[in-house]
């Protein structure tokens, strides 16, 4: 199957927030209470309740104040760092689609997704399962626009085909945010300003603890393991143990010496 | 002379064994989170979740007989002689069948080692795993470069582990008697340890 993203065109984006509340309401999730913070971003960040958010972001730009919006949600990498780090298999998978989506039966709350996430999607619940964006898996495979594409008036959220997303938005003359890293990203960003300005890492990858403790300790492991094993054996029949002999002393041996 | 010499008190023995215990534990919940392959560990435990409380607690027993064992034996582990040295270039004598007489206090060399590398790694382990315990409280890159010197010194540890568990057992006949009910021949004590063997009487 054609892989899917998400496009968010954040240059058409008026913060209507449309998408959070369809978001909530499809996946059945229960408003939070918000505090007026000098903001209208509300909530401040992701949270178990919220899996996709509108970052109001004030910047400048040679003397002019800018107001930016961008929905922030997870990305559905395709080399996805909480996949990676993930020991309960099925917790987190992958669709045929291409998504990331989560079971929060098979979750076991051991925290790592949290923490191997690149861009910190992961949120828990309070009974410790994980939530995130799922890319309303339920109703893309069955041929429906996932809640909050459906919702937008302004076309700032769209889903379909990844490659035919990036080549329209080429077409256009539009760079998508990071498009060939972490094996694509599902999720297209066109982005106004710098990715920083998004607090976006420019180039994003698996944090490179992960990647070492993952891809580099883990499989050595299975050789320190096997080369110590070896190592014991190996001496125990060329060389031998060091036995206590006769001559050692008077007393050698007897009950319960190994 | 007599025949059996006290090697270890019961207070050692016990807490060795109690060590012994708390790592294995630690070591199968913890291959249970390592790798896929190994999920299925956790169910010994009652489910990931109960696994990974008996991982926790298994923690705070293997902490605790790790630093007494250390305590225990400090003063002779942190001495450090010219026949340590004679002993380690000898390769303690373990590289060939010929026979070699290196005067060794209670610990040889390798002993010595082994046990400062225990209680170092102890210690990375406990700090690390506090960390992951207690994500929360801890920023992103912190968590995640304890959860990889835990895989790190996991795998360090395993590995000295088994290599001591030889050392201690097959492949030095008689010396865990001295672990598990206290007490070694003195053929084995004069064989291993000659200085130890003479400061305890013998000749
Ligand atoms: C079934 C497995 C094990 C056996 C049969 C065993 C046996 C022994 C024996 C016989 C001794 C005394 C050595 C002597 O008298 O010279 C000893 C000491 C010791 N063991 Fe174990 N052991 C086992 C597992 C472990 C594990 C898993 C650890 C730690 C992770 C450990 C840590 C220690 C320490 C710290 C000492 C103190 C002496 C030293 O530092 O060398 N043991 N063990
Ligand atoms: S953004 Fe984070 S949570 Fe989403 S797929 Fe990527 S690693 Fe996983
Ligand atoms: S918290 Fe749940 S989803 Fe996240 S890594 Fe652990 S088991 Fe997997
Ligand atoms: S529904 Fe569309 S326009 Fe409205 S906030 Fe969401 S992305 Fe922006």
């Amino acid at each position: 199957m054609a892989r899917k993203a998400f496009l968010i065109d954040t240059t058409r984006c008026t913060a209507c927030r449309g998408c959070q509340v369809a978001c909530k309401q499809w996946n059945n999730i229960p408003a939070e209470g918000t505090v007026n913070r000098g903001s209208y971003e509300n909530p401040p960040q992701l949270t178990p309740q919220t899996y996709n958010q509108i970052r109001f972001i004030e910047t400048e730009k040679s003397g002019d104040l800018r107001w930016l919006f961008m929905n922030k949600r997870c990305l559905h990498c395709g080399d996805a760092g909480c996949m990676k780090v993930c020991p309960s298999a099925g917790a987190l998978y992958r669709t045929p689609e291409g998504l990331v989506g989560f079971d929060a039966a098979k979750c076991i709350g051991c925290n790592y997704c949290i923490n191997g996430c690149p861009f910190d999607v992961p949120r828990y619940t309070e009974d410790k399962k994980v939530t995130k964006c799922h890319g309303c898996i339920d109703r893309v495979s069955n041929g429906l626009a996932p809640a909050c594409v459906k919702t937008c008036p302004t076309g700032c959220l769209q889903f379909g085909d990844r490659d035919k997303l990036i080549s329209a938005a080429k077409e256009k003359g539009k760079s998508v945010y990071a498009e060939k890293d972490l094996d694509g990203l599902g999720v297209l960003y066109i982005l106004d300003d710098t990715p920083g300005t998004y607090e976006l890492p420019a180039k994003p990858a698996i944090p490179a603890s992960i990647f070492l403790w993952k891809d580099v300790i883990k499989p050595l492991g299975i050789l320190g393991f096997w080369g110590a094993v070896g190592t014991a054996l190996l001496h125990y029949v060329t060389v031998g143990p060091k036995k206590v002999e006769e001559d050692d002393d008077s007393y050698t041996g007897g009950k319960g010496d190994a | 002379m007599p025949k059996y010499i006290v090697r270890h008190n019961a207070a050692e023995r016990v807490m060795h064994w109690t060590l012994v215990v708390s790592f294995f534990i630690l070591v199968l919940t913890g291959l249970g989170l390592y790798a896929h392959a190994f999920f299925g560990y956790l169910n010994f435990f009652g489910g990931a979740e109960q696994g990974m409380l008996f991982h926790r607690w298994a923690s705070i027993l293997f902490i605790i007989s790790s630093v007494f064992l250390f305590l225990s034996n400090m003063k002779e582990t942190l001495t450090f002689d010219a026949d340590d040295a004679a002993w380690l270039k000898a390769g303690g004598g373990y590289l060939s069948r010929e026979k070699k007489e290196i005067p060794q206090g209670k610990f040889n060399a390798g002993q010595k080692l082994f046990a400062v590398f225990a209680i170092l790694a102890t210690v990375v382990m406990a700090v690390s795993g506090f960390v992951i315990w207690f994500a929360d409280s801890f920023g992103r890159a912190l968590v995640q470069f304890s959860l990889m010197i835990h895989a790190l010194f996991f795998i360090f540890f395993v590995m000295a582990a088994i290599v001591h568990i030889y050392l201690a057992s097959i492949g030095n006949p008689g010396t865990s008697a001295g672990m598990l009910w206290g007490q070694v021949t003195s053929g084995w004590a004069k064989k291993h340890s000659s200085k130890w063997y003479k400061a305890m009487g013998g000749k």
